[in-house]
């Protein structure tokens, strides 16, 4: 078993057993799919087709929010969860390395985000189908499909890249989930922008995204994997 | 098994470890002294290949510091100052993610060792953080031993323990003094370091002094009898009239002779005592704790400084 997959299990582990954590992952994305259902089924929705496909799409909308959100409790409570139990000395003398690190904290908490955002939206698309019916799938176009599927992974990237940061710097878990929270928000730009053009969402315009997300992801993670070096960590890290 | 040479490490303008020449050798419990802030968990950080020093070298099992770390830290084990447990997590998963980390080649077979080694086997599956704190004590040492370590670093590992729990914990290190392992133990806990070190290091900053806990204390003190006598004579002492009696002083009643070799001199000393009348009723070694030793080179050292 490699090392970075040894430490991907037991941030699991770990995460499976937090409360505020299993909060942040499954009850969140359940209560967004449960809120746009009920939107979809009741009041002007239930008598106005073109007020229902602008509620569909705008529940579409939490598909870009739920990836940057879902990883913040996961890494949040990974670094600063290590710096509480004060674990980090004896798991930095073991043999793992600085990028083993890096990338099993980043991966734990990408991973969740981007497989829980899509198996979320999958369960809306269904029970849209099941209790709408599926001539409301048709305004799911392919820039639609192209963000949810291809921006959320650089949006929870761009968020753990952040909330690794911050969390280096937090010895508080709350304290960093807070700041995390507001530091995460150039991550929901795309929302902003979508819910101001309702449906017309088009490739160009995803592509401009993913390079502009991208650009952010390097310049995030290129910064986190700098304090991500042991020395960092034992003499700098609060 | 470790070598260091001029080893020092700097933090901005703070000097926390100066230019520090070491030599421990396998199987040797190595006791490395010194109060709050001298710089020995600095040290032990070097040494396990945690942080880089400023200037100077050190060999730990054979491997260079810096040229390949992950090797190096295969080959120590470390007890930090705090457990650094995961708490929710079992005492078994605890080790098994250790002993992945490690690569040991059959991580529930040792992790099992550790666990009946420890006496924790019948706990394996409860959380670390129910433990108490001695529990919690032994299960970090069993993660520091669990890829059989040559070098074991163990950083105040009694400290913060109830006595009961910190005897427990010194008998499992006199235990490991049996396997061959070179033990480099971090305390100012000083009759601990007297019970169970081979050799023990002053260090505030830089190295004061090195050597065997008994050679140090004659080195400085040199070795003195204690004459109880039933009648004590103030100025029978400038009677005495030996060679080898290097000094003498009243303290309560009783006369402190220091001699260079009591064994040999004794007997002629206490032979002398009578001539002059005096009323011997006992005679012993002074006996000089680690901690006046630590006590009078730490002032010697603040003086200096």
């Amino acid at each position: 078993m490699t090392r970075l997959r040894v430490l991907l299990l037991k941030e699991w582990r770990e995460s499976m057993r937090n409360k505020m954590v299993l909060f942040g992952v499954i009850l969140l994305p359940v209560v967004m799919v449960a809120i746009s259902i009920v939107m979809l089924t009741t009041g002007e929705a239930e008598s106005d087709p073109i007020a229902r496909i602008v509620l569909f799409n705008t529940s579409l909308l939490y598909f870009m929010v739920l990836p940057v959100i879902i990883p913040l409790a996961i890494a949040v409570y990974s670094i600063v969860g290590e710096k509480e139990q004060t674990t980090l000395e004896p798991l930095l003398a073991t043999p793992i390395t600085d990028n083993e690190l890096f990338l099993g904290k980043a991966l734990a908490s990408v991973i969740p985000a981007v497989l829980i955002n899509w198996a979320s939206f999958g369960a809306f698309v269904l029970l849209t189908r099941l209790v709408v019916g599926g001539y409301l799938l048709q305004t799911l176009t392919a820039p639609w499909l192209a963000s949810i599927f291809g921006l959320s992974p650089l949006l929870a990237l761009f968020s753990v890249g952040v909330t690794m940061i911050v969390s280096s710097r937090a010895s508080d878990a709350r304290a960093a989930y807070q700041f995390s929270s507001l530091a995460v928000l150039p991550g929901l730009v795309p929302l902003i922008v979508y819910s101001s053009m309702k449906t017309l969402v088009d490739l160009r315009l995803v592509i401009l995204e993913g390079a502009l997300l991208i650009v952010g992801c390097f310049v995030v993670l290129r910064f986190a994997i700098r304090l991500f070096k042991r020395e960092q960590i034992l003499t700098r890290w609060k | 098994m470790i070598t260091t040479t001029g080893l020092t490490r700097r933090f901005g303008e703070l000097m926390a470890v100066d230019r520090l020449d070491l030599q421990v050798d396998r199987g040797e419990v190595f006791g490395f002294l010194g109060p709050n802030g001298a710089g020995k968990t600095t040290t032990v950080r070097m040494l396990a290949s945690l942080i880089a020093p400023s200037d100077g070298s050190a060999t730990i099992a054979g491997h260079r510091l810096g040229q390949d770390n992950s090797a190096l830290r295969q080959r120590v084990g470390v007890l930090t100052e705090t457990p650094g447990l995961y708490k929710r997590l079992s005492a078994w998963d605890n080790l098994l993610f250790f002993a992945r980390l490690y690569g040991v080649s059959n991580p529930e077979q040792q992790a099992e060792k550790y666990l009946k080694l420890f006496e924790l086997w019948d706990r394996r599956e409860g959380l670390a953080g129910s433990f108490s704190k001695g529990m919690r004590q032994k299960l970090a040492l069993a993660r520091a031993l669990l890829h059989e370590p040559d070098v074991l670093f163990l950083d105040e590992p009694t400290a913060a323990l109830d006595p009961e729990a910190a005897k427990t914990v010194r008998e499992l290190v006199e235990s490991l003094k049996s396997e061959d392992r070179t033990i480099f133990l971090c305390t100012h806990n000083l009759d601990e370091a007297d019970r169970l070190c081979d050799r023990i290091a002053l260090f505030k900053t830089k190295l004061l002094t090195v050597g065997d806990p008994a050679a140090l204390k004659q080195q400085m003190y040199g070795r003195r009898t204690v004459v109880h006598l039933g009648n004590p004579k103030p100025g029978i002492e400038n009677e005495l009239q030996l060679p080898f009696v290097t000094k003498t002083e009243w303290v309560n009643d009783r006369l402190l002779v220091s001699l260079s070799d009591p064994v040999a001199e004794n007997p002629a000393l206490v032979r002398r005592l009578v001539q002059l009348g005096a009323d011997v009723q006992f005679v012993s070694e002074l006996s000089v704790s680690l901690e006046d030793l630590y006590l009078d080179l730490m002032e010697d050292n603040h003086d200096a400084s």
